[in-house]
């Protein structure tokens, strides 16, 4: 089976042989093949080189490939696209070149059979209409189809099943088509807002800002956990706001994102950027014990002293020491000094009272992602298509019966053709037994060739 | 007792009626009737394994934090050997061949024992795998897989029968064998597809985009390209016997590399 190549032509040929040549790559599947294994091949390489897109001091042979064929970037890189419409154009061209036989299929006109037979018999053909028709179209489950040539009879079930391949190769051009406008017309970024801020703008993955068209403002995030301490629920409570004025609320968590104007907020991170209130245990001397609440940039009285504390800083618990605070401690007529409450070492002595750290609520910062991809309603009629194709060509069963009369001299021949996608055998036998027992059994004359 | 326990037994239940059915075959004549007890034998298994998972389901929601068992790499083998051990009794039925579980059923078994090196504790459902497109993805997913499987053990008895004589003579007519080859793979594409459309549309739903080139996407697009090819090879090429069946061995490896050896790398698919 050796199929046709492109740029064949040799200077013998006719001009017009390079035109050919390139329709014969294009329409051809062995094509299809090559591409296939080499978009396979360019898959696999990016996921073994890294795809970064830092790209460091061009030297070694390597690293010099790596710049030329975008082997930091496989996916978007040069080749890799041209496979890509390669591939279009080649589904393209079969596309084109099966298409037309599609109609005449479809009206039961072609002549591809998955087997075939002649018979002769002594009755005219009337006759041989009457008795063999009505069985079947009994097996077929309905009435024969009569086409323009002479006597020919035409019986097709599932004829749908014709649209499986045409189905299945334009989705994928559609859904390659979906993935170029999200390419051309989408932008993806991400944008951190801190609770009780409002953001109006995020950054693009490849770096730069750019407006929204409206401002994200997060009244609350927070994390809840398993009794076991995995995270159970990472929710951020936001409010759209147009020109100040809110016209959207809602949560967003993971595998729950929010939509407006066809820009869809995801929950992808959080960072703990400060500190909302830090809570230390005062225990007096006669052992009674009090809550001293702390938030930045205030000061508080310490109870059962006259001293009063503000909040310096937090250590939220990254290093050796643990989680602590430093405080600025001060009364009247002494200058302020720093105390260090840290969980591990214990409770601090300040006057006659110890400090103790409890806990503190942290203030979050949401990381949402921004995404806006207008391709992504084509990729996935692209994909209902392809669906609906596998399903026509798997669980139909096409299967066509065409029965011709010819009268000759002193018989009729009867031709029998017949196509069918699956049981295959069954189906022959199925016809064969039909035929040969109506007519077989009134004459003897009819023999199987 | 727990759906644990009930696993090991059954991972012993396979691997007895691996070697029985190996038994059976060279002791030659009169198997038969043998065999059909065995195959009895590997349904009655195969149940016990539904009712495993079935077992792990109803624990996970005694213990308050109910949810699918196809959460972690432990569930998910699990799963994936029962969508092997199915698709080798279909295929049994449908093509009549023993030879097939023969040569399945030490993958399934080994598969599952598999199991015995992952932490099989039922933990609560992560933020990320909250969401009713999992069970739709995986078990679309799997099933693909298992059809894949049944290809590759085909093929490899293609091989074993062209590449010798004397296996030709004790294994099933080469035309079988191809038609198996094909027959399941042209039952697990549609299934990768429809887990690759389930899994983007999840993507899209989950983290904003349906595509990322995530190294497990991308592996999958590579097993699902390797199909393809295979797919176009055999249908408009003509291609049968060795080269689809070395296509079919690729392919299943590419189907291994997406499943396991992409754990090695990082992704979104980091918890499977």
């Amino acid at each position: 089976m050796k199929g046709r190549v492109a740029g064949n032509s040799s200077s013998t040929e006719e001009k017009g042989s390079i035109i050919s040549g390139i329709v014969a790559f294009f329409t051809s599947a062995r094509t299809t093949i090559v591409l296939l294994f080499l978009l396979a091949a360019g898959s696999i390489l990016g996921t073994i080189v890294p795809q970064t897109h830092e790209i460091g001091p061009v030297t070694s042979f390597s690293s010099r490939l790596i710049v030329i064929l975008d082997l930091n970037n496989v996916y978007r890189s040069w080749w890799f696209s041209l496979l890509l419409v390669l591939l279009s154009f080649n589904l393209l061209g079969c596309l084109m070149e099966r298409l037309p036989a599609i109609p005449g299929e479809w009206k039961g006109r072609s002549r591809r059979s998955t087997f075939s037979f002649k018979l002769a018999d002594t009755r005219s053909p009337a006759k041989l209409m009457e008795i063999l028709l009505p069985k079947l179209s009994g097996f077929m489950n309905r009435e024969p189809e009569r086409s323009g040539k002479g006597d020919e009879f035409v019986w097709i079930k599932d004829r749908i099943y014709l649209l499986g391949f045409p189905l299945i190769h334009i989705a994928i051009i559609v859904i390659l088509l979906g993935g170029v406008i999200g390419l051309f017309f989408g932008y993806r970024g991400h944008v951190l807002i801190k609770e009780g801020s409002s953001a109006q703008q995020f950054s693009l993955n490849s770096g730069e800002t750019k407006p929204l068209p409206f401002a994200i403002s997060v009244s609350a995030f927070s994390l809840t956990r398993y009794p076991s301490g995995e995270p159970k629920e990472f929710r951020s409570d936001i409010k759209i706001l147009e020109n100040g004025e809110e016209v959207r609320s809602g949560s967003i968590l993971v595998n729950h994102p929010l939509t407006y104007k066809g820009i869809s907020l995801f929950q992808s991170d959080y960072r703990v950027v400060d500190v909302k209130e830090v809570r230390l245990t005062v225990t007096g001397q006669d052992s009674s014990k009090t809550d001293l609440l702390l938030r930045p940039q205030s000061s508080q009285q310490i109870p059962g002293t006259d001293y009063e504390a503000r909040l310096l800083s937090l250590d939220p618990g990254t290093t050796q020491r643990g989680v602590g605070v430093d405080l600025a401690v001060n009364k009247k007529g002494e200058d302020p000094r720093s105390l260090r409450v840290y969980k591990k070492t214990g409770p601090v002595q300040l006057g006659e009272v110890q400090l103790g750290f409890a806990d503190y609520t942290p203030l979050y910062a949401t990381g949402l992602q921004v995404g806006y991809d207008p391709g992504t309603l084509v990729v996935w009629i692209g994909c209902g298509l392809l669906i609906i194709g596998f399903f026509l060509t798997l669980f139909t069963n096409f299967r066509r019966i065409t029965v011709t009369f010819a009268k000759e001299e002193t018989r009729t021949a009867i031709r029998v053709s017949c196509r069918s996608r699956s049981m295959r055998r069954e189906f022959r036998k199925s016809v064969e037994e039909i035929i040969r027992e109506t007519l077989q059994s009134r004459s003897a004359q009819t023999k199987m060739q | 007792m727990k759906s644990i326990d009930l696993i090991t037994y059954v991972t012993f239940g396979y691997l007895a009626c691996s070697v029985l059915y190996l038994i059976a075959q060279v002791s030659g004549s009169q198997t038969k009737t043998i065999k059909g007890w065995l195959l009895g034998a590997l349904i009655l298994v195969f149940a016990l394994h539904t009712g495993a998972i079935g077992l792990r389901w109803i624990e996970s929601y005694q213990m308050g934090i109910g949810h699918a068992p196809l959460s972690n790499l432990y569930e998910s083998l699990v799963f994936f050997a029962w969508c092997i051990a199915l698709a080798l009794i279909i295929a049994r039925f449908k093509f009549g061949m023993d030879l097939l579980v023969l040569l399945g059923l030490p993958l399934v078994t080994l598969v599952l024992a598999s199991t015995s090196l992952m932490d099989p504790s039922i933990k609560p459902l992560i933020p990320a795998l909250q969401s009713n497109w999992l069970i739709a993805h995986v078990i679309t997913c799997f099933l693909g897989y298992a059809g894949f499987a049944v290809s590759f053990v085909a093929a490899i008895l293609l091989l074993m029968a062209r590449e010798s004589d004397f296996f030709a003579r004790h294994l099933p007519r080469r035309q079988t064998l191809d038609e198996i080859v094909y027959r399941s793979i042209l039952a697990g594409f549609p299934m990768l597809t429809i887990g690759i459309i389930t899994g983007a549309a999840w993507a899209d739903y989950a983290w904003g985009s349906y595509w990322q080139w995530d190294p497990k996407e991308t592996w999958s697009l590579i097993t699902w390209l390797v199909y393809s090819a295979f797919l176009h090879a055999r249908l408009t090429r003509g291609w049968t016997g060795r080269k689809t069946a070395l296509l079919s061995i690729i392919g299943f490896g590419a189907v291994l590399f997406t499943y396991f050896g992409v754990n090695y790398l990082p992704g979104l698919h980091s918890y499977f």
